[in-house]
């Protein structure tokens, strides 16, 4: 029988954010790797490089590590290709970015970050749209978009990178968009690989 | 008439173009944010290549995981070996994976369903 948690202070009186409750929440959540701010370049190949070495104490099969890196890169890069389009400054390419396990052990990887509220309408609709879609049928909408000529104009984004985290899921994607009323909505994605 | 020799980085591959040899070669992850950045080089050495020898063009990959901005860059490169194939030029690619990750081997075979050309898919341990 567990005993219930006693709580001390020490030195000056500690104020929020409280870290024993972010560490019941992540350890409940199962969270492995976790990361909330600006997101460069640089940044997402090191916490890849934690999520590598993650996956491998983790003795994960390549083949499904692989693919868990891979929505890692592509939902991180999206973010990167969003915020370059629109412009964004660089205290304004925050993203938030979750990996972690469900309770039959296969790994989530979430992501979100700031969009104008169309945009996140738009890949909303495009989520919605590729959810339905059997195996055959995501094979065949990324072979197309595969061989759309690059758009650097694409807004919405939504185009290989999603179909790509699509096929490799366990179950369609799932998404939300959170509006915030003065043209900016949260916008983040989940992948159960 | 160049040749190409770029070290790999921890989100690019290693590249070796030998154009005396009519070889390219690339070995290693590839998952640069912008793919064109490093493959924008290499497109264009393919098609120098193609367009300013008559010699054939084999291609030597050990790929790992490639992000979909580097699938779009390879699929270019196929793309241009399989117009020269179609015009009675030889080209060859052979794709090495370790059997352990039967996902390498699915990227390569997706890649060889637009290709009429030589394309030898080989795992090994």
């Amino acid at each position: 029988m567990t005993t219930p948690p006693t709580l001390t202070h020490a030195g000056a009186a500690m104020h929020s954010p409280d870290l024993y409750a972010l560490r019941e929440n992540f350890n409940r959540e199962r969270i492995m790797l976790c990361f909330n701010g600006p997101i460069s370049r640089s940044l997402i190949e090191e916490i890849g490089n934690a999520l590598k070495n993650y996956l491998a104490a983790d003795q994960a099969l390549p083949a499904a590590a692989m693919d868990v890196f891979a929505a890692y890169i592509e939902m991180t890069q999206n973010i990167r290709h969003y915020v370059a389009r629109r412009g964004y400054a660089e205290a304004e390419t925050a993203a938030t970015v979750v990996i972690s396990r469900d309770e039959s052990g296969r790994y989530i990887v979430s992501a979100g970050n700031l969009v104008e509220a169309g945009d996140g309408r738009a890949v909303m609709s495009r989520i919605n749209a590729i959810a339905t879609l059997d195996k055959a049928a995501l094979k065949a909408a990324y072979k197309e978009q595969l061989r759309k000529p690059r758009d650097p104009a694409l807004t919405g984004g939504a185009g290989l990178g999603l179909l790509d985290i699509a096929r490799k899921a366990s179950e369609p994607l799932q998404a939300a968009l959170i509006e915030h009323g003065d043209d900016r909505a949260f916008f983040s994605l989940r992948a159960v690989i | 008439m160049k040749n190409i020799n770029v070290p790999a980085s921890q989100s690019t591959p290693a590249i070796q173009g030998d154009w005396q040899a009519g070889v390219l070669k690339m070995q290693g992850d590839s998952y640069p944010e912008n793919a064109f950045e490093l493959f924008g080089e290499i497109i264009q050495w393919v098609e120098d290549y193609l367009a300013q020898s008559a010699d054939p063009l084999r291609l030597e990959l050990q790929l790992l995981y490639l992000n979909t901005s580097s699938i779009k860059a390879m699929m270019d490169i196929f793309d241009l070996l399989e117009d020269a194939h179609v015009k009675g030029r030889a080209v060859s690619v052979k794709w090495h994976y370790d059997k352990r990750n039967e996902r390498l081997a699915e990227l390569a075979e997706e890649f060889k369903e637009d290709c009429t050309f030589s394309f030898l898919i080989a795992s090994h341990e």
